[in-house]
């Protein structure tokens, strides 16, 4: 989670002139289970981040969970 | 002597990513506990090799503590 | 967001950033402009159930770990009153002056992932909800669960903080009821009611649970052994019925029910839970509009069969539950593969962007170098510095061996401090430090990134836990946390004298992939490692590509799955970087994650041939098959021509045969699944069942069916079929396990008889045609997870690393899992599966190396004499044996070691050694401990 938001707060590079080139970027809405493993995915595929998230912190409905099916493993 | 506390000290080894982990989260909880323990982390109680129990004994401890 | 232009590749979408007005930078998550904050606000966290602040944080593992203001609820921003936190910050971090900004971004795809919203009001309402404050929604049931939650864990009625001791669970509330618009069925209630009431009864075995239910639709891997758990071991009662209506009655709640036979009862409870579905995401229409994605009929995002992830707009993909209803694993492999895609999609854009940074050259460090340790005690502003006496502990360190420079630091996670530490790193030649803080787990990684930017190895570096273990958890004993700070910081720096620097080791990859099974799972997942540019090989045991879709003719929606199956074969043909080996089979295999090397074995007998193929991958997709059960029903299968299986009625249902939808068909469901003949349930059973029901009730309207079944798990959308094949006649009759139905043969004659529990009397008929829904087993998993030293469950599915987090990986780094072989799942799931593998299979492909942590094992050739201990204790596989002048000798694979240390504490040469855990460190540790008693 820490390098996800740590690549968010970097300075994105210059694009080429060319518009046919293809941007290294890609964006994410939600910051619950589903958007942070994407991100957390596509930032160790090489590309850049940008998770955005409506409300004040990430981990969405999954951090009010207690436990887990079936292995009642704990969520957070 | 009676009145004496009785005041252990106890050393503990913890697993980095259980043990050492609940102790993280008992902070962040403020959960109160008596200040016997004192800790060392290790990656995985599969580190605790017999020898440091022995050690630990030796050394004064007035008991070991494992959490993994 | 506020808008999306452009297409795959080069879109730009605008956005607007609200302030938190706190800097997030400087914030320490200390707590304590909440204790300060005037003014009480519902917790929405905790649903409500609690009281916070508008300055607060929702619970303290949050990412960022900064508090933030309310702004809705904020005196000073709604009334330009307060402002009593701003000076209570210790860092200064609250800042009102922060502004909502707009800005536009360049980003190549879009993956959307808002989650889901609640169910309307009217369906809560139903059941009492809000007229008595013991009947709660599951989630505030969850965190009434909670150790964080309102009653810190314990389980109490809101109405007069009483232990209910009878609770009951109404199922079903606001999914699977068209009266409040939800016609789907929400797919995780039934998994978490039990769980919630698995776990409510370990709070208080007394209690007595109820589940009240239609079907308990446990489908997934591993899913039905917990309800069994949850009726058997918990005692948790289940009953089939229609809840009417719950009203307060006396202290307690009445809930009126209606069974199968059609009599009403009631009973009272304590506590009733409903169990809320999920619903489309409250700004679903919003993002819609904005994004120009097409919704469904619920407002979830619409998305293919055959692409379930890619939504109406090409480059922008729905994952989680705005694709539909859906639990944790299926949402993580959704994220996962949705990376992949667009990766896939966009891969010219790969590298472009990211961030490499640069370190000065590492100063190199002799063994015979004496230490030269930096102390550091933090005063985490007051959250140390409250309790313990950090000057006492600071002085404390002065004498130490090989201590040469101690300070104490306010906030020693601040920038300004990593300046500070660097500086003193440089003046005073220190080739050690110590920071006595908080918790390594969190701030280790920042203090090892100064060490780097200072030109010391990262090793070098100790940190004393004072904070979360010390000062915050003995409040009220300053005098004893400060002797244990000073006994812990003693016990660091004598770590410290002998830590050695550790090299940092990586391990090249061959981007190559193998992929083992040829079946949609394995060219789906083939298909995308090639489209991001990796050489893959799929090996196929059979002559031809296609598995278990070769035996499907269509789809619920009715898509034909042999024009699919054509359209996936032909772009695996076309594609370059695939190459195809049938009849083919893995024979051996070698190395380890990036550095395999694999036999392959193609062809049998005298025309057998063997090549060698290197690869940095493995992706297993083996498949699985119809099931043929030994016993159904506990009775073997009458041999008859009238009894088929449901794939053999596919087949007759999609061909040209005069008589292949007859007048009366009967279907019997869990025919050897659950507990028959297998243990588990094969999930797509159900589905196929209601399938064909439709396709018979298309050719021929007039056929009876009748489907007898024991829970209908026709879960997510699938619902709407299974209401459709009711509405067009299909008769369903559950059956429980001890009134089976019996199966026979009479001549050419099939008879089967029931009991039907609405008639309450036996049935006996004679149908043209029995249909079984046998299930899926997987295709021999035996023999691969030898080869492969990867665990199988109870079922023989392999098994995943981790059920919830990591569902496509195997525990073996570099070997990845999808399709039929890790459990039964339809065809969409398949496929999103194998794009989750071949995802997270990339990943080290594309790093072009496996970065290892210095923390590793490490063996001393010289003092092993090669017993083998360690090799066959390792739990990862991580020790090899290899020939050393050809006496046997122990080595580590770097690349699989998890640095448990299990292969050190059992040498009995004492000849491995721990990265970073040496026994030399430890026992200084141990022994450092010992000198503090004596102080004492």
């Amino acid at each position: 989670m820490a390098k996800a938001k740590q690549k968010k707060t970097g300075a994105p590079a210059r694009k080429s002139a060319k518009t046919a080139a293809q941007s290294g970027s890609m964006m994410v809405v939600g910051g619950g289970v589903a958007g942070v493993q994407a991100a957390l995915d596509l930032t160790d595929l090489g590309y850049y981040v940008y998770l955005v998230e409506k409300s004040a912190a990430v981990g969405g409905a999954m951090a009010q969970l207690d436990k887990t099916f079936p292995t009642n493993d704990c969520s957070l | 002597m009676s009145k004496e506390e009785f005041n252990p000290k106890i050393l503990g080894f913890l697993c980095n990513w259980c043990c050492y982990a609940a102790a993280d989260a008992a902070g962040v909880s403020r959960y109160q506990y008596p200040p016997n323990l004192r800790t060392i982390r290790i990656m995985c109680t599969g580190r605790l090799d017999p020898a440091f129990v022995m050690r630990g004994l030796v050394e004064g401890a007035a008991g070991i503590f494992t959490g993994g | 967001m506020l808008s999306l232009s452009g297409k795959p590749g080069n879109f730009k979408a605008e956005l607007q950033l609200r302030p938190r007005y706190i800097d997030a930078d400087k914030c320490t998550a200390c707590g304590l402009c909440t204790t300060y904050c005037p003014r009480h606000l519902a917790d929405s966290f905790n649903e409500g159930l609690d009281l916070t602040r508008p300055i607060h944080i929702d619970y303290p593992q949050a990412v960022p770990a900064s508090y933030f203001i309310d702004p809705e609820a904020c005196l000073y921003l709604q009334h330009d009153t307060c402002q009593i936190c701003v000076p209570t910050c210790r860092s200064n971090a609250i800042d009102f002056s922060q502004q909502p900004k707009k800005i536009s971004l360049d980003i190549g795809a879009v993956i959307m992932a808002p989650g889901f919203g609640r169910v309307p009001e009217e369906a809560l309402t139903q059941y009492g909800y809000g007229q008595h404050p013991d009947i709660v929604t599951s989630i505030e049931f969850e965190r009434l669960l909670n150790p964080s939650g309102p009653f810190e864990g314990e389980v109490r009625c809101l109405s007069d903080k009483r232990h209910p001791k009878k609770i009951a669970f109404i199922q079903c509330v606001g999914s699977r009821d068209l009266g409040c618009g939800n016609g789907y069925c929400s797919s995780v209630c039934c998994m978490y009611a039990i769980k919630e009431a698995m776990v409510a009864k370990e709070h208080d075995p007394e209690c007595e649970i109820t589940i009240y239910y239609m079907d308990i639709r446990t489908q997934g891997k591993d899913f039905d052994a917990a309800r069994i758990k949850a009726e058997e071991h918990y005692g948790i009662k289940f009953i089939r019925a229609k809840v009417a209506d719950v009203i307060p009655w006396k202290k307690n709640l009445k809930l009126t029910y209606s069974t199968m036979d059609g009599v009403h009862r009631f009973d009272a409870y304590d506590m009733v839970v409903l169990a809320e579905g999920l619903d489309s995401p409250t700004d679903a229409r919003a993002l819609a509009d904005i994004t120009g994605v097409e919704l469904d009929k619920y407002d979830f995002c619409k998305t293919g069969f055959f692409e379930p992830l890619a939504s109406s707009r090409d480059g922008v993909y729905a994952i989680g539950a705005f694709q539909g209803p859906k639990d944790i694993p299926e949402s993580v492999t959704q994220s996962s593969a949705a990376a992949g895609i667009s990766a896939g999609q966009i891969k010219a854009g790969r590298g472009k962007d990211i961030v490499i940074k640069e370190y000065p050259t590492e100063k190199a460090l002799k063994a015979s170098d004496e230490p030269r340790i930096g102390v550091f005690v933090c005063h985490c502003g007051i959250n140390i510095a409250g309790v313990v006496d950090v000057q006492k502990v600071d002085d404390y360190t002065k004498d130490m061996e090989g201590v040469v420079y101690h300070a104490q630091s306010l906030y020693s996670c601040s920038q300004d401090a990593q300046k500070v530490i660097k500086e003193m790193i440089k003046l005073h030649d220190l080739n050690r430090v110590v920071i006595a803080a908080c918790s390594p787990r969190t701030h280790e990684p920042l203090f090892q990134e100064t060490l780097k930017d200072a030109g010391l190895n990262r090793s070098l570096f100790e940190m004393v836990n004072i904070r979360d273990h010390c000062s915050w958890v003995h409040a009220n004993e300053p005098d004893k946390a400060t002797d244990k700070s000073m006994d812990l910081v003693r016990m660091g720096i004598a770590k410290a004298r002998h830590i050695q620097p550790l090299p940092e080791q990586t391990v090249p990859v061959t981007d190559k992939a193998i992929v083992i099974g040829g079946g949609i799972a394995g060219m789906t997942a083939a298909l995308n490692l090639a489209d991001q540019g990796f050489q893959t090989t799929i090996i196929e045991k059979s002559a031809r590509l296609g598995g278990h879709l070769l035996d499907q003719r269509y789809t619920l929606s009715g898509e034909n799955m042999a024009d699919y199956l054509k359209k996936v074969t032909d772009q695996i043909a076309k594609h370059k970087k695939i190459d195809v080996l049938t009849n083919s089979e893995l024979a051996e295999v070698g190395g380890f994650v990036g550095n395999f090397s694999s036999v392959v074995r193609s062809g049998k007998g005298s025309k057998a041939s063997e090549q060698t193929i290197d690869h940095g991958v493995i992706v297993v997709a083996t498949g699985g098959r119809e099931h043929v059960p030994a016993t159904v029903l506990g009775k073997k299968v009458p041999q008859s021509d009238k009894f088929i299986t449901q794939k053999e009625l596919e087949i007759g249902l999609a061909g040209k045969g005069k008589n292949r939808a007859p007048k009366s068909v009967v279907m019997i469901q869990c025919a050897g699944s659950r507990g028959d003949d297998l243990a588990y349930c094969s999930k797509t059973c159900c589905t196929q069942a209601v399938k064909n029901s439709l396709k018979i009730k298309e050719i021929n309207p007039d056929s009876q069916i009748i489907v007898l079944y024991r829970d209908m798990r026709t879960y997510g959308f699938t619902e709407d079929a299974y209401r459709e094949a009711r509405e067009k006649g299909v008769i369903f009759i559950p059956y429980s396990m001890d009134k089976k139905p019996s199966l026979s043969a009479k001549g050419t004659k099939a008879e089967v008889a029931f009991y039907d529990p609405i008639l309450q009397d036996d049935v006996t008929i004679n149908p043209d045609l029995v249909a079984l829904s046998v299930g899926t087993v997987p295709e021999s998993t035996a023999e691969l997870s030898r080869l492969l030293k990867v665990p199988v469950n109870g079922d023989d599915f392999y098994l995943e690393a981790h059920v919830k987090l990591r569902p496509v990986e195997m525990p073996v780094a570099g070997v990845f899992l999808c399709g039929l072989a890790h459990s039964p799942k339809p065809v969409d799931e398949i496929i999103v599966q194998a794009q989750a593998a071949a995802a997270k299979a990339s990943i080290p492909l594309v790093k072009g190396q496996v970065s290892v942590e210095p923390i590793v094992s490490s063996i001393d050739k010289d003092k092993c004499i090669g017993c083998r201990l360690c090799a066959s204790l390792c739990p990862y596989q991580a020790i090899e044996m290899v020939k050393v002048d050809k006496k046997p000798k122990a080595e580590t694979v770097v690349a699989s070691c998890k640095a448990c240390g299990i292969c050190a504490a059992h040498c009995p040469t004492f000849a491995i050694s721990m990265g970073g855990f040496t026994n030399e460190q430890i026992t200084s540790q141990i022994e450092a401990f010992g000198e503090a008693l004596e102080e004492a």
